[in-house]
């Protein structure tokens, strides 16, 4: 018998919806709700002794979380690790990738389900992911794709794309024989010969982004300032990049009018800080919002902004902020953010 | 920068910086090979480079090969700095002048002479007119590129010939961007003109090399590559090679000058350092060609290297990215050392699909 351990988010356990986002995690024992179709297409031979669920804010915001949840996991003693699958969900998707991330580097035989486009494919980190639909009404074939996957990796095979495995294989630097000059005469000679396929470099493929409905009544909400333009205190107290960002930050604006040259500056590497320097609201405009929150046109301002350095950051980790911050700035409650760019 | 002069004093050698803003590329230019002039300390929106004189990254830098004659600067108390960085360029220049003045009087190892620049007409024998767009940073102060002594921020793109380049009429002034960085010494040794000029007569006719600002905006980036690749129209290119200089939206200008050139026929390849991410996983463009297909990778900037313990430093006591002691083993991105993702094409390094564990 193959002890399948299964992890969902609180929506798919019953726990709640939104409503229920923050709840830390817990495990219940046997399968719930899509699991118990995992279960039946898994058969006899394997038997869910667990499910480990989180809330998506908890699950994306709290920086322990996924060692939280691990430890759940193995208490059930698996011999596998189930995970998902969380189609698109962003938050959702991030739990997903960091639980099957730290299920591998534990040891632990571990398959997760997403869509292709969520962010949490990259915090996998190399760990087996396969392929799932859009959205929970693609459940059934979702789970159909999972529970083969899980026979194949229980059995000790690899898996591959033909098991829906999701994830580009890793590209890695090595030495070529001749210089990039050299390769690239070789290569405009080949187009001029008629080889119009010839490359080194895949075209990438890029995600779309649905944008959301607009904010119906702003005079209602809390509206966040977020940043990609470096604005910290002056003695950067987290040493936030300034280039190749890997965190973000955020900073209290509690009972501030104004951000004062001298008192915060931008360590953004991307562009000639003077201007910025001699007034950070250039970047982050809290003296304007400050105004409009007074004149009533937006209900509140959240009290602390967010903020990283937009430069030089790889596509995976810009993703990851981005799921993040909207967890972050959910649980405060934030209903719009105006994003600065530099 | 690499030592050259054109006779006792310089005599023409770094137009319009040392010598006098004359078109350049004529007579004989006396090179130090094997000598580089490397200027190490802080200046505002440098950032911070390591160059690895010993395994595992020394392949992989210009100047680790090379003897290197490394100036620490220490600029008086308030010094405005961009005069500094002026000072800086002016006396190295004339430091590289120098010295290359000492080997006047040797027999030279190796002579070689370049083609003059053709432009227009049909390849020779019915070969192909290849040459190379080099898109140069121009983004203000101390990230800007200086074209026979003029900033060349607010230029159009022209046409320049390969002694141009070797009698120094670029020189950089531009300090971001370590591994994705152009130091005068490749343009005065421009790796994609090497390769051209080596198939040169036999499988190619080369057709020159068109320099074009990178400005910061779209509506330039726009502007400059049109005209770019009219210009090589008008050259007579069959096909060009096209190079950067910086990280992201660098792409852009290499994507749109591709995609202009093949709208004209003229045939293009792109160089892109890779930004796939620590794991290689990430799309690794930033702005793709979308009618150009044809693109050389230099290496992933995101991929990490591991340092050993070495005995001695210059430039600085402490690798402030990684806040350790410059001396001590460390793990860096490739990012942070100097020239290892050369955009001109210098390094060996490349990308390749390796099946995940």
């Amino acid at each position: 018998m193959t002890r399948v351990v299964h992890y969902l988010n609180q929506f798919f356990t019953g726990v709640g919806g939104e409503d229920a986002a923050s709840t830390p995690p817990a495990r219940t024992d046997g399968a719930v709700g899509p699991g118990r179709k995992l279960q039946a297409l898994l058969g006899d031979d394997f038997e869910v002794v667990a499910t480990v669920s989180c809330g998506d804010d908890y699950a994306a915001g709290e920086p322990e979380a996924a060692r939280e949840i691990l430890a759940l996991v193995k208490e059930a003693k698996p011999d596998v690790v189930v995970i998902g699958p969380a189609f698109s969900s962003g938050r959702y998707g991030l739990a997903c990738g960091r639980l099957a991330a730290a299920a591998t580097q534990a040891g632990l035989a571990v398959v997760a389900a997403m869509h292709q486009d969520n962010p949490g494919l990259a915090e996998a980190a190399g760990a087996p992911v396969v392929r799932s639909g859009e959205a929970a009404r693609e459940m059934g074939p979702s789970l159909e794709t999972l529970a083969a996957a899980v026979k194949k990796l229980s059995a000790g095979e690899d898996l591959t794309e033909a098991e829906g495995r999701l994830g580009k294989p890793p590209r890695r630097n090595r030495v070529a024989d001749q210089n990039a000059a050299r390769r690239a005469v070789a290569l405009v000679l080949a187009r001029l010969g008629g080889d119009k396929e010839a490359t080194e470099v895949p075209l990438p493929d890029f995600d779309k982004v649905t944008p959301a409905p607009p904010v119906e009544d702003l005079s209602e909400v809390t509206v966040a300032l977020v940043s990609e333009g470096a604005v910290v205190p002056a003695d950067n107290p987290d040493k936030l990049e300034s280039a190749r960002a890997t965190r973000w930050a955020h900073y209290s604006i509690e009972g501030r009018d104004s951000l004062p040259a001298g008192e915060f500056i931008s360590v953004h590497g991307g562009f000639s800080t003077v201007a910025a320097n001699e007034d950070p609201q250039r970047i982050l405009p809290l003296d304007v919002a400050r105004q409009l929150e007074s004149e009533g046109a937006i209900g509140r301002l959240h009290h602390e902004y967010l903020v990283t350095a937009g430069n030089g950051t790889s596509v995976g980790n810009a993703k990851r902020f981005g799921t993040e911050w909207v967890a972050d700035l959910r649980k405060s409650g934030v209903r719009a953010a105006i994003l600065t760019a530099t | 920068m690499e030592p050259r002069t054109k006779g006792r004093g310089g005599a023409g050698i770094f137009p319009g910086l040392l010598g006098p803003a004359r078109p350049q590329g004529r007579g004989q230019t006396h090179v130090l090979r094997g000598a580089a002039v490397v200027a190490a300390g802080f200046l505002p929106r440098a950032q911070e480079a390591v160059v690895d004189m010993t395994a595992p990254m020394a392949e992989l830098s210009p100047l680790a090969n090379t003897h290197n004659l490394v100036v620490e600067f220490d600029p008086p108390e308030g010094a405005d700095w961009g005069a500094v960085s002026a000072g800086l360029r002016q006396g190295m220049l004339a430091l590289a002048a120098h010295l290359a003045d000492a080997a006047l009087d040797a027999p030279p190892d190796h002579e070689e002479t370049l083609p003059p620049l053709r432009a227009g007409g049909r390849g020779k024998d019915g070969l192909p007119r290849v040459g190379a767009i080099t898109n140069l940073q121009t983004q203000g102060t101390f990230k800007e590129t200086f074209v026979y002594g003029r900033s060349f921020t607010a230029a159009l793109p022209t046409l320049l010939g390969p002694g141009e380049l070797d009698d120094g009429a670029v020189v950089s002034g531009q300090f971001g961007h370590p591994s994705l960085k152009n130091p005068t010494y490749l343009y005065q040794n421009h790796p994609v003109v090497a390769a051209l000029l080596d198939r040169h007569g036999t499988d190619l006719d080369f057709a020159g090399v068109v320099i074009s600002p990178e400005p910061v905006d779209q509506v330039g980036k726009e502007l400059v590559s049109a005209h770019a690749a009219r210009l090589c129209a008008d050259a007579g290119f069959d096909a060009a090679l096209v190079t950067k200089e910086g990280g992201g939206n660098a792409d852009a200008d290499v994507a749109l000058k591709m995609d202009r050139l093949e709208e004209l026929g003229i045939a293009a390849v792109g160089l892109f350092a890779e930004m796939a991410g620590p794991d290689g996983t990430a799309p690794s463009i930033v702005v793709p060609p979308n009618r150009a297909t044809a693109m050389v990778s230099t290496g992933n900037y995101d991929e990490k290297v591991k340092l050993a313990q070495t005995e001695r430093a210059l430039g600085g006591d402490r690798v402030v990215l990684v806040d350790q002691p410059a001396t001590d083993p460390m793990e860096l991105p490739t990012a942070a050392f100097y020239g290892a993702l050369s955009p001109l094409g210098w390094g060996c390094l490349t990308c390749k699909e390796t099946v995940p564990s």
